[in-house]
């Protein structure tokens, strides 16, 4: 093949592995909403064992959990895909997709709490990491739920 | 060296008496910037009134949105500018408005701003929280008129709802310091928690005989929870601990963490409940748990 060839094919490929990337990057409404529920249902409970360790003075405990919000929080925004406003079925707010940039900063905003969390845990300084598991709830996933999420229902 | 401090040392005491005694202002500063911090606290306890602030926007300058039956208001600017805010107002005047609805020219305000809760504060709070608004930068905002629907709803509607319907607080003689009643005073007159979590009747009174039993349908459309110790449509699983907790740090026992309006006043603006002591906090989640237990589950009304 010439060069030029390679140039053109390469061109003519690019709006089709865009495209198909699109559409496997967009998922379908209800998987979305199904998926990110339960990806909020794991984080609530990895909090909550972070939050146990840390009363119990296991700092090293915490870490998995601390990783494993590092590594959900960056799949957030691609649960949220355009069209899964579902007021029925989900508590994700319409300000999500009007404010989509400010929504993409919230989500970096978990992942670089909880690297701060996993970090600061990981040097084994007790107090330290009692101080930032103090204020994470409200500055990691409060910042995001307080604008963009509808208030849980009564269990 | 000791004879030489003995000899410094009443004249280090003569010049500050010198300069105590030739500048009282020094004196009043320092008197004030307790006040001002005591003022802060009593903003937090408030949830940083938070109502007074826009989302985005400058904190206390005003213009947030309100819809009611009645019509459409925007909250004031309360921040120390002369012409926008009030800067002019005296001491009086901001306390009248706070704890009666009255403006300086007698205008009535509207009861969104919740005057019959707040008029349960101490005289101290609300002084010193004078104090803490006049000390905040101020924000040039001219506040935006209401847009009142219903026809004589002020004159003669609003006047009448008042006096049969919204019963106002007592203001105790000093503020309560520990314990359950200091946990009421908060609960009652400073978070006015009341204003989300209680129901409302028909005529959009507070219903209190059903104090704190959880809102369907709240302000901005929120459903707001059941707070009263019933264990299956309230709050009567949570521990005195992890109630004071939440109202720290948002922390929910199952994992989840505080969002929307409730959110919002755990975080404050310049100061929120999150700024409560430990405490008061435990003295709050001590006086929730002596509420009589409402059954009344609430879901978020179609």
């Amino acid at each position: 093949m010439s060069r030029r060839t390679w140039v053109l094919t390469a061109a003519a490929l690019v709006p089709v592995v865009a495209v198909g990337c699109a559409s496997m990057g967009q998922m379908k409404p209800e998987e979305a909403i199904a998926a990110r529920q339960q990806l909020m249902k794991d984080q609530g409970a990895a909090w909550k064992n972070i939050q146990d360790k840390t009363k119990a003075g296991d700092v090293a405990g915490l870490l998995p959990d601390a990783q494993k919000l590092v590594d959900t929080s960056k799949q957030i925004p691609k649960l949220f895909p355009e069209g899964s406003l579902n007021p029925e079925k989900s508590a994700a707010k319409p300000e999500i997709w009007a404010k989509w940039s400010d929504f993409e900063a919230a989500a970096k905003n978990l992942t670089a709490q909880s690297e701060k969390l996993r970090d600061t845990a990981q040097s084994g300084d007790k107090a330290a990491t009692q101080a930032v598991v103090q204020t994470f709830g409200r500055q990691a996933c409060g910042t995001c739920h307080t604008p963009f999420r509808v208030p849980p229902k009564q269990s | 060296m000791g004879f030489a401090r003995a000899r410094v040392t009443p004249f280090v005491c003569a010049v500050v008496v010198a300069l105590v005694g030739f500048r009282p202002d020094v004196a009043l500063a320092q008197a004030s910037q307790q006040e001002i911090a005591r003022g802060r606290y009593v903003f937090g306890a408030t949830g940083g009134c938070g109502c007074h602030t826009a989302k985005g926007q400058p904190a206390n300058a005003g213009g947030r949105r309100y819809d009611g039956p009645f019509g459409t208001v925007y909250s004031s600017n309360i921040t120390p500018d002369r012409e926008t805010g009030i800067g002019s107002w005296t001491d009086e005047q901001i306390v009248t408005a706070t704890r009666l609805g009255r403006r300086s020219n007698g205008e009535r305000l509207l009861p969104v701003h919740p005057y019959p809760v707040f008029n349960g504060m101490a005289a101290e709070d609300l002084k010193a929280l004078v104090a803490f608004l006049r000390s905040v930068p101020p924000v040039k905002r001219a506040n935006q008129p209401k847009r009142i629907a219903v026809p004589l709803f002020e004159s003669v509607f609003l006047p009448a709802w008042l006096a049969a319907f919204a019963p106002r607080e007592t203001p105790p003689p000093s503020a309560p310091t520990a314990g359950v009643p200091r946990g009421e005073y908060l609960v009652r007159a400073v978070a006015h928690c009341g204003e989300c979590h209680t129901p409302r009747t028909l005529t959009m009174a507070t219903d209190n005989s059903r104090f704190l039993a959880g809102n369907p349908k709240g302000p901005e459309d929120q459903a707001m929870p059941n707070i009263t110790p019933d264990p299956d449509t309230g709050i009567g699983k949570w521990t005195v601990e992890q109630i004071a907790d939440y109202l720290g740090t948002g922390n929910k026992p199952d994992g989840d963490v505080a969002g929307g309006l409730m959110g919002e006043v755990i975080d404050g603006t310049l100061a929120g409940y999150k700024d409560l002591t430990q405490g008061d906090r435990v003295a709050i989640a001590q006086y929730l748990k002596t509420l009589p237990p409402i059954r009344n589950k609430i879901a978020k009304e179609k």
